[in-house]
């Protein structure tokens, strides 16, 4: 059974290009045959973070409009087995997108035994992120720890009610996750960022993982490599957690608190 | 969209003053309807009425139908629709307006049964002014329909009587969030929702609105007028409330009801907040 997961947030810039790769990674890492889709038609960015942009040939849009196949179109990841890339059209715009044409491609995909499909949605409520969100069995809603994120969380969440296939088709309903991402313990305590218990409360879906602020998301985001690789990283610890949440494993959350200053960096710090 | 479908039918259920005539003599049923039109002339005028015949059907007496619907038209009543026991009754036959078999004589009541179904009772956000797409888009959990008639007792005393019927329209339920930019209006009844109002979420109904949970966007209550409806919610964090389209933002709402369990009412035009 395939299973199609689409990572959303309705604000722009709070990393869910981020969160698809490190998810997607993830999954394949774990055995599982998964392909990631870049709905920013227009704005690419996916395959600069899985760097694979000097391998991209044909694109969403040309699959979507019969142009290309499956097998021509899919990037296949040079570093884990059974994760492949979908690359978005920097050429064109959202408009591109059909819902028919969409189809098209999850039935293919799904023919071609995928297990998990990652829809990277684009920023916003338009057109590009209701077709990324249109299809999805779950969600990961990406959320940082500040009012306006929250706020976008929730329209997007409503628009998931409303807008997604199984709300339409009267289906068992998109399966909700949260995810805070760029979360900064020691700021929390200050009061300049909302707690989880805050966030939790004004969104009310369960939480599936905590990425701390790291500067190695970064790093990893201009060397082309998805932060889950890096193990010595929070961040790619947090994500590896989120994985196993997401297949159904229940483990305490992690970096939720401030580091306790030793005596040295007390001293320097 | 609505434009290309030209024409619906559906079933409805509406409401109509019914006037049951106690006796079959064309004077007295003048002289008491005068009576009782002169009360309220303008409450009377042009309104359409069933005319209830069912206690005149067992009467021997010759019944000069024409001449009956001839004065009630007179003072300004307009008979829509004669309610009758047997269809094939004499009385039946010499009545020029269309017919109704009442069941009230088989069930040995007066009572006027509602018994139409009542079609999209509690559709959602039927009629919204949907500011946006997604608003259009819910689910509710539809409750059991409460549907019942209540008669305003005869006033038998004056040889006539006027019922009027009131139907009880169940609540619009919603078990989930309402969500940022969704809206949700319960037409002509209370809307409950069992769980929180998103900040930048509205609620709108003709009666009260009850929330079960922290209530963070809009609520509006009697928006078609009802003065004495009112606002209940778990945690009152409300970006606006109104009755009846008297409002209060935010931060108009003292410090210390704020997250608190409360009610909203107007009390003469003043909207007040009280902790439950």
């Amino acid at each position: 059974m395939t299973k199609t997961i689409v990572v959303t947030s309705g604000k722009g810039g709070v990393g869910k290009t981020t969160t698809s790769a490190s998810i997607a990674t993830g999954l394949a890492k774990r055995g599982f045959k998964t392909v990631v889709i870049d709905f920013d038609v227009g704005l690419r960015n996916l395959d600069l973070i899985m760097g694979c942009e000097r391998r991209v040939v044909y694109d969403l849009v040309n699959l979507v409009n019969q142009e290309a196949t499956l097998h021509q179109t899919l990037i296949k990841d040079k570093r884990i087995e059974n994760l492949y890339i979908l690359p978005a059209s920097q050429t064109r715009d959202k408009d591109a997108l059909t819902i028919e044409g969409i189809a098209r491609v999850m039935h293919k995909l799904k023919k071609s035994e995928f297990d998990y499909i990652i829809c990277d949605s684009p920023a916003g409520i338009e057109k590009g992120a209701k077709m990324a969100l249109y299809f999805a069995d779950e969600a990961i809603v990406t959320t940082n720890p500040e009012v306006s994120s929250v706020r976008d969380s929730d329209r997007i969440l409503g628009i998931l009610q409303s807008e997604s296939k199984r709300s339409k088709m009267n289906e068992e309903p998109v399966k909700e996750h949260l995810l805070i991402t760029r979360y900064n313990p020691s700021r929390v305590k200050d009061g300049q960022m909302l707690s989880v218990d805050d966030i939790v409360d004004l969104l009310a879906i369960p939480l599936l993982g905590i990425i701390p602020e790291s500067p190695s998301v970064l790093d990893c985001s201009n060397a082309g490599k998805p932060v889950i690789l890096d193990d010595d990283s929070e961040a790619g610890q947090a994500y590896s957690d989120a994985i196993d949440r997401l297949l159904g494993e229940s483990k305490p959350h992690r970096f939720m608190e401030a580091p306790k200053k030793g005596f040295l960096s007390r001293l320097f710090g | 969209m609505s434009s290309t479908i030209g024409v619906e039918l559906k079933g409805g259920m509406y409401t109509f003053m019914s006037l049951k005539l106690h006796t079959s003599d064309v004077d007295i049923v003048d002289q008491k309807l005068a009576d009782k039109v002169q009360q309220a002339p303008g409450f009377f005028k042009d309104t359409p009425v069933v005319i209830d015949l069912s206690l005149l059907e067992d009467l021997d007496a010759d019944i000069n139908a024409v001449a009956l619907l001839d004065c009630i038209k007179r003072h300004q009543l307009i008979p829509i629709v004669a309610s009758i026991g047997n269809k094939s009754s004499p009385l039946a036959k010499s009545i020029a307006i269309p017919l109704i078999e009442s069941n009230a004589r088989r069930s040995g009541s007066t009572k006027t049964v509602a018994n139409s179904p009542e079609v999209k009772a509690n559709t959602g956000t039927d009629g919204t002014a949907a500011h946006d797409s997604t608003a259009g888009d819910f689910k509710p959990t539809r409750a059991e329909k409460l549907d019942s008639s209540l008669d305003v007792s005869p006033d038998v005393e004056l040889g006539l009587s006027r019922e009027v019927e009131y139907v009880i329209k169940a609540p619009l339920l919603i078990d989930k969030p309402i969500r940022s930019g969704q809206q949700v209006y319960a037409r002509d009844t209370d809307l409950i929702v069992m769980g929180q109002i998103g900040p930048g979420a509205e609620v709108i109904a003709d009666n009260n609105i009850h929330i079960y949970g922290p209530l963070r966007g809009r609520a509006l209550c009697g928006v078609s007028g009802n003065t004495s409806t009112r606002i209940f919610c778990q945690s009152l964090e409300a970006e606006l409330v109104s009755v009846a389209g008297n409002y209060r933002m935010l931060e108009t709402i003292p410090e210390e009801l704020r997250g608190k369990p409360a009610q909203i009412w107007l009390d003469k035009d003043r909207l007040n907040i009280e902790p439950l």
